[in-house]
């Protein structure tokens, strides 16, 4: 048996043992090193790099890294295995990113608590009241003597009856409570009730000195990242908000690398843990202790999520989500208490799902859709949620159609080598100079923060003035020089957005053709499925009258530059809305409205699902929005407009006949 | 009512290709109808037709063909016999020597030949390669600077080698483009895009939009075929009026219709009269879905697709 250990950059060391021939990789996962790995371990990625400082282990070459790499020792945790002897490996931070650290929000920045308010206006305004079927009711009894020896539950009962007109029900965790609590408080005490039809259940009892508000929580859990608000229910405000990394993403980075997970042996117990004991818990614990909240005073939870996490959050077998003809085991779902699935709450909290209507079309858009507010509009919306997978809603106040399309990670930075998610070291935007090939970029942290890769919105930009500064062609293809242009011995280009000695972390930040190829695709994916969609109803872009963009990249998305790649209606960038983390806020709105949560059963009810993967078309509008823009030069009319009103002049300067081929 | 008969006249046009020089020069494309619709409107320039013939000659072909070629020494023979066939409007020369897995032949021989088939006729000429995009790319290079002012067409620029080409074949040498790609609407119209951002004036391109021996997919071809067409025409996309070229006979003669022998398929009948039929039968059908141009081999099959032209035009 061998030692390993794990040096990690800014972290602990970790001590674990292995016998020979274990894969490093599963090594890392057992003692709960974190090594991101979005392709679940398959080699493919080439994200779980580490730095092998001592010792000696099998690893076979790899085209993820380069000769000189191997020589300072860097290899794939996923392709190595444990040799004869003790190993030390150095864990670079930016491997352990995928963590993103968990984020408690400052409330008292205004724009975060804005969000919620505008969307909490909006929805109440069309006549949706607020209320839930929880109150609080103050009770004093008469204390029993030897002449009254009624039981204490029956006693309780009757007072409560008296004030509700209805049967009372009593919840184990109240029973518990319930001798002491009215001792204590000199039988005056406040009881929380949910009213239920024909019955009142009594949830909860405590000293009337010793009040406290009631609390629920809305929590969104997407592939990549989980964000979460603790909520006053009474009042609506916001008590505590806070994000952390999905911990299921160490097991593949998109929805059907995780279904193939959770079919493995084990997988299903193992991705159902990474998300409850490793995500939820721990972002719960951490919004009640920084406010001094007890975790039993949250009553009741809502949660959105697309379909997949939804069933592997309830630790249901989801294969058949993928496999044809794509059906979940539920779309609604009601009786889910706390307690079934161990979360760190009251336990017999009742836990809400937002509705999912087909397979890859789930809670978190139908929430979304709520917040978007489109169901109120006579005039046409689209509705974008751009995350791992984009999903798409459009129509009005009488119709809704709704459909996914696999973009893929590439926006959340999966599938792109230099990519990463919009933490510490992301450059999110970035300029280039046409005629140097110089690029600036904005860079999300401290001042001073040195880049280590590309998140989402800083992809769009840098493709696009890729484009503008003429260094790809619309295929993608690179077709400048310059010292910034590199090339790889398999004629593989790439344009060098920092050099090594730049960055914050271990090599050259590149966008290669490949990247650039996995990126076309993606952007091409939103765009024929809005085309497609559109079509299928018979209608053209420019009854679009108002696209409301979600999501996590969406924060500081260039709408001009995603548009002038081809990803967007090209209508009027006035038209467009951001509106941050719809799904998050539609489950606030469902916490604390039970006329909310009614409206968003509604809305999926009538919600029709498109499924593209059957559409005929959708291939065509796909190979044809793969090209940058697009093929269709009509479909982006001002983009047309500005080519044709410059004047034309042939870029023949570089490409002279009998010049060899770079 | 009397009836009036509805004419399908489109405003939008097929671009019309120039290719070659003199009197024997010729025009691809120009038609503003459907294919063959001549009664909507005149078709100035019927269908053309190409015949090819390959710089390793045509050792192993079929007897009409290698009788047709008898006693011809070098490939500058060859194609002059070709080029006196009287339905042949133009001749292709498939430079199959320099692939670099085969002969390998320096590209400085290729351009000989080409030089030498060239000068042994006085119709159009077309290059085609030897379909490794590389040298392809080196090979019409240096071939288009050799044969500076023949207004040939060179088969084909694909996305991967379309900028060295294109420059070359296009912009330096005046000549014209063929423009190749796989059987998709977007993917041709895409490559004609990447290759008039180069400069190449969209009136010096042709496009191989690519096909199969029918029965081989051979529906794709035409819908693919039919939807170009009806883009150039109806929609007036000029990112798609290139007139099309199809190389039928390096698909038709490959397959096993055409190369089974008759010992193996005694049932299946003469193999030189199967070939023809699937040169013929393909040629008909990219003909009526909208190509401008094939490219045969069989002089049988050259004579009945010509006959086939001139009866409906």
């Amino acid at each position: 048996m061998q030692q390993i250990t794990f040096k990690i950059e800014g972290g602990e060391d970790v001590v674990a043992y292995a016998l020979e021939g274990e894969n490093l990789l599963e090594v890392a996962r057992k003692v709960n090193v974190a090594i991101d790995a979005p392709c679940s371990g398959n080699g493919s990625c080439g994200k779980c790099r580490v730095r092998l400082a001592s010792g000696n282990l099998v690893c076979p070459p790899n085209r993820h890294i380069s000769d000189e790499e191997s020589k300072e020792g860097w290899i794939l945790a996923c392709e190595a295995a444990v040799g004869s002897e003790d190993i030390v490996i150095e864990v670079p931070d930016i491997a352990s990113a995928y963590r993103s650290r968990m984020k408690i929000a400052d409330l008292s920045d205004k724009r975060e608590a804005e969000i919620f308010e505008n969307i909490k206006n909006s929805i109440f305004s069309t006549g949706i009241g607020m209320g839930t079927g929880l109150k609080k009711i103050y009770v004093e009894l008469i204390p029993p003597s030897l002449d009254d020896p009624m039981a204490d539950i029956e006693r309780v009962g009757n007072a409560i009856e008296e004030k509700t007109g209805t049967p009372v029900k009593l919840e184990y965790f109240a029973l518990k409570k319930l001798p002491n609590i009215i001792r204590e408080s000199d039988f005056s005490f406040c009881c929380l009730i949910k009213q239920e039809e024909g019955c009142s259940v009594l949830l909860d009892l405590w000293d009337e000195h010793d009040d406290h508000p009631i609390f629920g929580l809305a929590m969104d859990i997407g592939t990549t990242t989980v964000s979460a608000v603790i909520v006053d229910i009474e009042t609506g405000e916001i008590i505590s908000k806070a994000s952390s990394g999905n911990g299921q993403v160490r097991y593949g980075a998109d929805i059907i690398n995780r279904i193939v997970e959770a079919t493995k042996k084990g997988g299903l117990e193992k991705l159902q843990k990474a998300v409850i004991e490793e995500t939820i818990i721990p972002i719960i614990d951490t919004m009640c202790v920084s406010t001094e909240i007890r975790n039993e005073w949250i009553y009741t939870v809502c949660i959105t999520a697309n379909t997949t996490m939804n069933h592997l959050l309830l630790g249901i077998y989801p294969d058949y989500i993928r496999k044809e003809p794509y059906v979940p085991t539920f779309m609604e779902l009601t009786g889910i208490k706390a307690s079934d699935i161990s979360i760190n709450t009251y336990p017999g909290a009742d836990i809400i799902l937002a509705p999912n209507i087909g397979s890859y079309v789930g809670g978190d858009i139908t929430a979304g859709t709520l917040s978007s507010m489109m169901w109120n509009d006579s005039e046409f919306s689209l509705f974008i949620d751009l995350g791992t997978n984009g999903e798409i809603v459009f129509g009005n106040c009488d119709f809704l159609v709704g459909c996914a399309c696999s973009a893929g990670p590439a926006f959340e930075g999966g599938d792109i080598s230099c990519g990463m998610r919009a933490t510490d070291g992301a450059i999110e935007s970035v300029q280039i100079d046409s005629e140097t090939l110089e690029p600036t970029f904005g860079i999300i942290g401290p001042k001073g923060q040195k880049p280590i890769g590309l998140c989402g919105s800083g992809l769009i930009d840098c493709v696009a003035e890729m484009a503008r500064a003429g260094i790809i062609n619309p295929a993608g293809k690179i077709i400048a020089d310059g010292k910034r242009i590199k090339q790889s011995e398999h004629g593989t280009k790439s344009y060098v957005l920092a050099f090594r000695e730049d960055t914050g972390g271990t090599k050259d930040i590149e966008l290669t053709e490949i990247d650039l190829d996995n990126f076309i695709r993606a952007k091409g994916a939103i765009f024929s499925a809005i085309k497609t969609m559109l079509e299928a109803l018979d209608f053209d872009l420019n009854v679009i009258s108002r696209v409301i963009i979600a999501g996590g990249i969406g924060s500081g998305i260039n709408i001009d530059n995603s548009i002038r790649i081809g990803m967007l209606p090209d209508i009027n960038r006035k038209c467009y809305t951001y509106i941050g983390n719809s799904s998050l806020a539609g489950a606030y709105a469902m916490l604390i409205s039970d006329e909310a949560s009614q409206k968003v059963m509604e809305l999926a009810r009538n919600m029709t699902y498109m499924d593209l993967s059957s559409n005929p078309y959708y291939m065509d509008e796909f190979v044809s929005a793969c090209f940058i823009p697009h093929t269709n030069m009509e479909y982006f009319p001002s983009l047309r407009e500005e080519i044709e009103n410059e004047t034309r002049k042939p870029q023949s300067s570089d490409i002279q006949p009998g010049k060899q081929r770079g | 009512m009397p009836f009036k008969k509805p004419v399908q006249k489109f405003n939008a046009a097929i671009n019309a290709v120039e290719l070659g020089v003199g009197e024997k020069k010729i025009v691809l494309g120009g038609q503003n109808v459907m294919p063959f619709y001549t009664f909507d409107n005149a078709i100035e320039n019927p269908p053309r037709i190409g015949v090819e013939i390959s710089d390793l000659g045509f050792e192993d072909q079929v007897p009409g063909i290698r009788d047709f070629y008898a006693g011809c020494k070098t490939v500058a023979d060859m194609a002059k016999k070709a080029a006196e066939l009287e339905d042949v409007d133009f001749v292709c020369i498939r430079l199959d020597s320099a692939d670099p897995n085969g002969e390998n032949a320096p590209v400085a021989d290729c351009v000989e030949t080409a030089r030498a088939v060239s000068e042994a006729i006085d119709k159009p000429l077309v290059i085609i390669g030897c379909d490794n995009d590389e040298k392809d790319a080196q090979l019409f290079e240096k071939v288009a600077d050799a044969l500076q002012g023949k207004n040939a067409l060179y088969l084909s620029a694909k996305e991967e080698n379309y900028k060295s080409i294109a420059a070359a074949v296009g912009l330096a040498y005046g000549q014209k483009v063929g423009a190749e790609s796989s059987v998709d609407l977007n993917l041709a119209k895409q490559l004609n895009v990447l290759i008039s951002q180069i400069g190449v004036d969209a009136k010096n391109i042709v496009m191989n939009i690519g096909t199969a021996a029918s029965g081989y997919g051979f529906e794709y071809v035409i819908s693919t075929l039919d939807r170009v067409n009806s883009a150039a025409l109806s929609q007036n996309d000029a990112m798609l009026q290139m007139p099309i070229i199809t190389p039928v006979s390096s698909e038709t003669w490959a397959v096993k219709e055409s190369t089974a022998t008759e010992e193996d398929m005694p049932q299946w009948g003469s193999a030189e009269t199967r070939g023809i039929s699937m040169e013929v039968t393909t040629a008909v059908a990219v003909l009526a879905s909208g190509s401008s141009a094939v490219i045969l081999r069989h002089p049988t099959s050259i004579k009945t697709v010509a006959k086939l032209i001139k009866e409906l035009i």
